[in-house]
């Protein structure tokens, strides 16, 4: 059943692409199954841009548990503007990879390495764009301290990726 | 025998730092000198060697184990005095393994980052490593931001008449025997499934193909 319902989609999807037509969207679990994890991030794109006319009009919000991250990138980055473009809230897998994907252009796959020393994940970050690979590094992240990864020029501006350890509840 | 700084001066006319007044009376040193022309020579074919029996991407297989073995070797390497008689270049090629590794580290641009005096409550990037030769990657910890920054320079910018495919996912779902991961927004419904192809890079498959 779970097979057949990612055939299901991928078919529809692959349909999709070829023909640029809309597809009605699968809906519900495909697995009972809760692999084990080692935790949960919230990932972000993020367009940096002092050009106000060019925002995007994206709608997305940053949740409430993360609400000082534009502040905190304004602090880094030479941007008065930062405008969520897409935003991905993952279990980190234990034994297997992960994938934090708020945009279908820019993505990060994750790898779990087990908990640091002190508190925290040890992850392995491949960051990619499209099926080019642009950095992979080894990182430990810890709660309050996120990875932020200033990423390709657009437009008037910058993408950037955003990384954080939710903290533990 | 070369100096140390007659070897810095190689390395630099090697790597093309030198200005026009540098070369130019270097160039001068190696037309007195055979055996220092001979070595400049050498270097350059190693070098152009190098450049065409190696691609210009190479993943790095078992990417832990390689970065252990790195640190290792530099481990090693501080701990041994070098005799200053003897060009560096030699004793770097006489180890195959660190010769190995260190054109992959060349090439493939991996980094090491030292992570001193860091507390222990902030994120930290150990190792970096860019596929991509003409990106250069750098890493720092923002006390004001209170955060990690990876920058990635010289990334080919996106198109500006790109339109960006945004999602906004509340849980995935990974079938390992499919090897596919189902991403699901925030009405439950399937927005996207990652799969990956032969050579074990992802494929974005959405239900919004970029218009």
């Amino acid at each position: 059943m779970k097979s057949t319902c990612i055939l299901i989609f991928l078919t529809a999807a692959l349909g999709c692409l070829k023909a640029q037509q809309p597809v009605v969207p699968v809906t519900g679990s495909l697995s009972p199954l809760k692999p084990a994890t080692d935790g949960k991030v919230w990932g972000a794109l993020v367009y940096a841009t002092n050009d106000i006319k060019g925002l995007t009009g994206s709608t997305e919000v940053v949740p409430a548990d993360f609400a000082d991250i534009p502040s905190r990138l304004g602090k880094v980055f030479p941007y008065q503007r930062f405008e969520i473009l897409g935003q991905h809230l993952q279990d980190v897998f234990r034994e297997y990879e992960s994938w934090v994907v708020p945009t279908k252009d820019l993505f990060l796959k994750v790898d779990s390495k087990g908990p640091a020393d002190g508190g925290g994940m040890n992850l392995h970050l491949q960051f990619w764009r499209d099926q080019q690979v642009l950095v992979k590094t080894d990182a430990v992240l810890k709660e309050g301290s996120p990875l932020f990864i200033g990423g390709p020029k657009w437009r008037e501006g910058q993408l950037l990726f955003v990384l954080v350890l939710q903290k533990s509840r | 025998m070369k100096t140390p700084s007659e070897d810095h001066d190689l390395i630099r006319y090697l790597d093309g730092e030198m200005s026009d007044t540098e070369r130019a009376s270097f160039e001068v040193r190696m037309a007195a000198d055979p055996m220092l022309n001979s070595e400049v020579n050498m270097m350059q074919r190693m070098s152009a060697d190098l450049r065409t029996h190696l691609p210009a991407e190479m993943p790095v297989p078992y990417a832990d184990f390689f970065n252990s073995q790195i640190q290792m070797r530099i481990s090693q390497e501080e701990s041994v005095t070098l005799p200053v008689s003897r060009s560096w270049w030699f004793d770097w090629l006489r180890i195959p393994t660190l010769a190995t590794a260190a054109a992959a580290v060349a090439i493939g641009g991996f980094m090491i980052v030292q992570n001193h005096d860091q507390p222990a409550s902030n994120s930290i990037v150990h190792s970096i490593y860019v596929p991509n030769p003409t990106v250069r990657a750098r890493s720092f910890h923002s006390d004001e931001a209170q955060a990690t920054v990876l920058i990635l320079d010289g990334v080919e910018a996106m198109p500006s008449d790109r339109q960006m495919v945004s999602f906004h996912i509340k849980r995935t779902e990974t079938d390992q025997e499919m090897a596919t991961t189902t991403l699901f927004g925030e009405s439950g419904q399937v927005v996207a499934v990652v799969v990956k192809d032969s050579r074990n890079q992802p494929c974005l498959l959405s239900a919004n193909p970029r218009g």
